[in-house]
């Protein structure tokens, strides 16, 4: 068996290579294996633009709010296109073509379950959804979960999302790739609330519908737990990899590019799999 | 022939309530709106025994009681659950709207936190005509989505030729003004039915 050493110096090499070749601006990636404590931090500090992978913590937020019972899954929310800027209140729309999901659009005037928007916000990466939420549950109280759970360390939750005037001024929430590893750590060793609430959010985040990043080149029969992120210069992906018969590890691939370029979630997939062969002794 | 109605629910003065309902509602209490002016909360609320009953209690030809009483988690909680009460003057408003439906020629969708909500709810202030039961948010007329400009300024004009003293929010983003619906209103209008003691 080789030692963990060596197929993290392996796994090192792989990713550097991928980099280097791929044309990422940057790449960073952060491993820890419940099964083996094999543990790979590379570039794992460096702060990245968050895209849509701010949407765990707000998760985080959201089940705060039930664990404290100020929220229950089915609360209902009313579907409102109209949130305020960080930037002096000024209103702002989330624009339905610019939103991945359009089941929450068509509910505008009405009323969603908690449970239902929470799905939106992770499954399809709703954007109207994940503002709803944030508006309810309050911006403060997702930072003050964090530091509670002891995850706002690599998580710097600024703001919802669509929020024009705020990423112009330069507001934008941040990640790195320890930071989002600790958060899907919590949950998936059921440490974060309670161990039927850090279910609940596994299985939310079970049911992500973009897959072409970590389980892209993973073996039939296993179940991604994951949320990703993209906007024109970013490409991230983080999640639980299930493999039958053994413990989860987490897997975090933050990216940078330039905006006209390619190959980015073929290069988080590779990543992935690269991992996948040092945690299973394929190297 | 009977003189009785058929109203299916019944009248409850406010200050009959528990004290838990009375600090939610804050029945015949006064409340300062955003001049500062006073103004005094309804104090004859109709009972809502259940949701069922909601989605019966026929209040026009074309509205049901459960259009004006869609809240959310923002509500306090005791007032999410049933009973729930509604300012006796919702009746007032319901033939407003059916009234407006007419001149509209089409289906008139309240929004959800945009009929009657109680002065607990976290987006009552300043005297919210809500409060009373006698405003709409009106999201939706037919399948003309109220967000912009033009569609919000056509109804708001439909409704102020249509019905006397009615008052619509005017276009625009600013505190008083609303740019996603269109909010009309009858003014401070309480109802006591004739049979109360009061």
């Amino acid at each position: 068996m080789a030692a963990i050493a060596d197929r993290e110096a392996t796994l090192r090499k792989q990713i550097e290579k991928i980099e280097s070749e791929s044309g990422a601006k940057a790449i960073a990636v952060a491993v820890h294996d419940t099964e083996t404590d094999f543990e790979l931090h590379y570039r794992a500090d460096r702060w990245f633009h968050a895209a849509s992978t701010i949407k765990v913590p707000i998760l985080l937020g959201v089940f705060d709010g039930i664990a404290h019972g100020t929220l229950l899954p089915h609360s209902r929310i009313h579907v409102r296109n109209r949130f305020h800027s960080v930037v002096e209140r000024v209103p702002f729309r989330v624009e339905s073509d610019r939103d991945a999901n359009s089941s929450v659009h068509a509910a505008i005037g009405k009323m969603m379950r908690v449970e239902e928007l929470a799905h939106h916000m992770i499954a399809t990466s709703s954007n109207l959804a994940t503002n709803l939420l944030l508006d309810i549950v309050g911006l403060e109280n997702v930072q003050r979960t964090l530091q509670e759970l002891g995850a706002d360390n690599g998580i710097d939750i600024k703001r919802g999302v669509e929020d024009e005037l705020a990423f112009e001024k330069g507001i934008f929430s941040s990640v790195t790739a320890d930071g989002l590893l600790r958060v899907l750590l919590l949950l998936a060793e059921g440490k974060a609330f309670s161990p039927a609430l850090s279910r609940k959010m596994m299985d939310i985040l079970h049911g992500q519908e973009f897959n072409r990043g970590i389980p892209a080149r993973l073996p039939k029969g296993t179940r991604v737990a994951h949320k990703t992120g993209e906007i024109s210069t970013i490409a991230h992906d983080a999640g639980v990899v299930y493999l039958p018969d053994r413990k989860p590890y987490v897997l975090v691939v933050l990216t940078e590019w330039d905006a006209d370029s390619s190959g980015r979630s073929k290069a988080i997939a590779e990543i992935s799999h690269r991992a996948y062969e040092a945690l299973t002794e394929k190297v | 022939m009977s003189d009785e109605s058929t109203f299916p629910l019944s009248v409850v003065d406010g200050l009959t309530l528990s004290p838990e309902y009375r600090k939610a509602l804050r029945p015949g209490e006064m409340w300062a709106d955003a001049a500062g002016r006073q103004r005094q909360l309804p104090r004859y609320f109709y009972e809502v025994p259940s949701w069922d009953m909601a989605m019966k209690a026929q209040l026009t030809p074309n509205f049901l009681l459960w259009e004006f009483i869609q809240v959310d988690v923002r509500e306090t909680p005791l007032l999410l659950s049933f009973p729930r009460y509604v300012p006796c003057a919702i009746t007032l408003l319901a033939v407003c709207l059916e009234r407006f439906r007419e001149a509209v020629g089409s289906l008139v969708h309240i929004s959800a936190n945009g009929g009657y909500r109680s002065p607990s709810h976290r987006l009552s202030r300043n005297a919210s005509l809500h409060c009373w039961g006698v405003a709409a948010n009106i999201y939706r007329i037919g399948d003309t989505y109220l967000d912009t400009r033009s569609s919000i300024e056509r109804f708001s004009l439909t409704a102020r030729e249509t019905l006397p003293a009615v008052w619509t929010r005017p276009y625009g983003s600013p505190a008083g003004f609303a740019e996603d619906h269109l909010h009309l209103d009858l003014g401070y209008v309480t109802s006591i039915p004739r049979d109360v003691r009061s």
